[in-house]
């Protein structure tokens, strides 16, 4: 860890405060009489202004419906969605679609995150419209304005969807996050359904907007190495909780939660070199249905160094700092780099 | 040097749609040893699949294989029978695809699916047919597996499938596994399990393996050889150590710096590849990379590079190579990815401007 990189967010004393603030949220989905899905399940943690802040796990772990709840898409089963200052879980109707304009999403699937059947100006002046910001003319140059910032020829506001390739395509829903100037992004899998070297391009995209605009970023990704790249802080999720938050300079060198010392473990890296030491840390069987989570810490089933029986079966491990502004739930973190061994 | 297993000379696979002639892959040539394990990388659309299933016999129409030669154990693949290549598919050759369920057959028990490859080809005695069904499941690292062979497939979950596409696919004791992106949905510690256990199963059974992927890291753990391919066309060839380490066409150059690695310090900017691959119905005069290529010249509008040998085992199709690139054009110190920035070269009579003031895709939503 070195003190120079861009402060993590401390939980004790923020410095800032902060553009986004979830406590506690729950939500579960009914599945039946008297179960349910608890596909959140608790989660807490601050966004700073200006921050990127990366949430990685597996399918199925909750980050995609974290990342919904946050935007209201759908409604929490409870706790807090704090947005600069204003809890937007209590609001409803008009009062909820203004605060809402602070906030905006760029999807995973560049295909069917567009109407096929507007033409690229009105998908991105749609939001424009939608809260009657600007119209004739003006709007017009601001659709244009939006293209060029986005690295698209300003002049194809005419165009169709289907007239673009995957990356255009992402770049066109970049432009419609954009269009109200919001302060926070949420980025659900921006760049998974792209190729290699498009991926590339999108990401430095994002980060020069990021620059430009003074944006503030919520990453979800299933790509480690990709959310490591572009987050200041990442979010480690397993099965509806967070397990790690740590700075993103220490998410490779040092793990507090033997999960996330497993998922960096599994990560092919292009050098065969590299590859002949890399050990993979084996998870035993598979997850757990988020219908019935085991008991203390969710992840004890498939740890290497749990103990069970004992406090890992018993006890939730909370979210609790181990070091400069990294957070792990394990009872057992200080074993986590000593026991479970990552190199041949 | 041992002879191939599996030698294609000049492959060409085109499709005749109603929008034109697509040509997914021309003059593709390489061979396969016993025992090796051979990645092909390159982006969606560069022809890796359609090469993998010119191979097999399986591009259907409007795709044609148009030229060229597969020679499999001394014969040519492409002038044999059906009868005959089904004879030598699931058997001598077998493949594995990306999406497991989509594979195999929901309304079939997995054991029953696995056994029915074996019974087909009448290469494992029939009496030994369902013990080795549970053994082969045991190999693949499916617990329980006496059990779980009588298991639907809804009922594995997704690496499970992939196991038991791989325990299917080497029921026969096949000399080649062709696996076409194994693991591309699957989640990335199930990605690794898979990768693991095809590194294992080379080194047991001895079974020469074709990896097909987009993700270069699951080819550096488990190829020794790479091909690198772009635009239906291999650009560069060499042992694992030589493409990542010491590419020489700027194409596998750029890919290599475009992705974020999860052991690079942070703070860098992700070398992009600006534009688009290219249309492969109307493709371009000259090297098919020339509109993204920092580093073209002059010829590489006018003359296609032939595959030349760069270095002992190493092949690549470019006329300016990153030796020169490094040594002429400052590619050790580049920044700017544009089209011909590096060399200058804009023969369009078009001056590049400086980086800041194009971003990043005007020239690809020109095209």
């Amino acid at each position: 860890m070195t003190d120079t990189v861009v402060a993590p967010a401390p939980r004790v004393v923020p410095a800032v405060e902060p553009l986004l603030r979830v406590v506690n949220v729950v939500k579960h989905f009914g599945a039946g009489v008297g179960s349910s899905v608890k596909a959140v399940d608790g989660v807490s943690f601050d966004i700073l202004p200006g921050e990127t802040v990366g949430l990685v796990g597996e399918s199925g772990c909750g980050k995609s419906t974290l990342g919904r709840l946050i935007t209201q898409l759908i409604p929490v089963t409870s706790g807090e969605v704090v947005l600069d200052g204003v809890d937007i879980t209590r609001l409803r109707g008009e009062k909820l679609r203004q605060q809402r304009k602070q906030l905006q999403m760029i999807f995973q699937d560049p295909y069917a995150s567009l109407d096929p059947r507007m033409t690229v100006g009105d998908i991105i002046a749609e939001p424009l419209v939608n809260f009657k910001m600007i119209s004739g003319r003006a709007k017009d140059a601001r659709v244009q304005e939006l293209l060029r910032t986005v690295g698209l020829n300003p002049y194809f506001n005419n165009r169709y969807p289907h007239e673009f390739s995957g990356g255009q395509r992402q770049r066109i829903g970049i432009a419609r996050a954009l269009a109200l100037n919001p302060r926070l992004i949420i980025c659900d899998e921006p760049v998974s359904a792209l190729d290699v070297s498009i991926q590339a391009q999108i990401i430095n995209l994002l980060e020069d907007l990021q620059r430009e605009f003074t944006l503030t970023y919520l990453f979800i990704a299933h790509d480690l190495s990709v959310v490591r790249h572009i987050s200041n802080r990442v979010m480690v999720m397993y099965l509806g909780k967070i397990v790690e938050v740590a700075p993103s300079e220490d998410l490779y060198t040092s793990q507090e939660h033997p999960y996330t010392r497993a998922l960096l473990s599994s990560i092919p890296v292009p050098d065969p070199r590299i590859e002949s030491k890399r050990r993979l840390v084996e998870l035993s069987g598979e997850i757990p249905s988020p219908l019935n989570p085991p008991s203390g810490c969710r992840f004890h089933t498939r740890c290497p160094i749990a103990q069970v029986p004992g406090v890992c079966a018993d006890v939730e491990p909370p979210l609790e700092l181990k070091g400069d502004g990294h957070l792990a739930a394990c009872h057992f973190s200080e074993q986590v780099r000593t026991k479970i061994a990552i190199t041949v | 040097m041992t002879d191939p297993i599996l030698e294609v000379r000049g492959l060409s696979t085109h499709f005749f749609t109603d929008d034109g002639e697509v040509k997914a892959v021309r003059g593709v040539s390489f061979g396969v040893e016993p025992g090796e394990t051979l990645g092909i990388v390159g982006e969606s659309g560069c022809g890796k699949s359609v090469t993998a299933m010119s191979i097999l016999g399986l591009v259907q129409r409007p795709g044609k294989v148009v030229a060229g030669e597969i020679m499999f154990k001394g014969s040519d693949l492409l002038k044999l029978t059906k009868e005959e290549l089904r004879n030598i598919r699931g058997r001598d050759i077998a493949m594995i695809f990306q999406d497991p369920l989509s594979s195999l057959n929901p309304v079939l028990r997995v054991g029953y699916q696995i056994d029915e490859a074996m019974y087909a080809h009448d290469k494992i005695p029939r009496d030994q047919v369902e013990r080795r069904g549970i053994d082969l499941l045991k190999q693949v690292r499916v617990s329980d597996a006496e059990r779980r062979i009588n298991d639907f497939p809804h009922q594995f979950s997704g690496g499970m499938r992939q196991r038991a596409m791989i325990a299917m696919g080497l029921s026969n004791k096949p000399d080649l596994l062709i696996a076409d992106e194994p693991t591309t949905a699957l989640d990335v510690t199930v990605q690794a399990q898979i990768l693991e256990l095809l590194r294992d199963l080379n080194e047991q059974t001895g079974a020469a393996i074709i990896l097909i992927t987009h993700n270069l890291g699951v080819v550096a753990g488990l190829c020794k050889r790479v091909l690198v391919m772009y635009a239906g066309e291999i650009v560069e060839e060499g042992t694992a150590e030589q493409i990542f380490e010491r590419p020489q066409h700027p194409y596998t150059w750029s890919l290599l710096r475009s992705v974020p690695r999860i052991d690079a310090n942070r703070g860098h900017r992700l070398l992009s590849i600006e534009g688009l691959p290219p249309d492969l119905i109307d493709l371009p005069q000259g090297c098919k990379f020339n509109p993204r290529c920092p580093f073209r010249v002059e010829r590489c509008f006018k003359e296609s590079p032939p595959i030349e040998q760069v270095a002992p085992a190493q092949h690549a199709a470019c006329w300016v190579t990153m030796e020169r690139a490094y040594a002429e054009m400052g590619a050790g110190t580049i920044t700017d990815t544009s089209p011909g920035a590096a060399s200058g070269v804009h023969p369009d009579g078009r001056r590049a401007l400086p980086a800041a003031e194009v971003p990043a895709a005007v020239a690809e939503a020109g095209q």
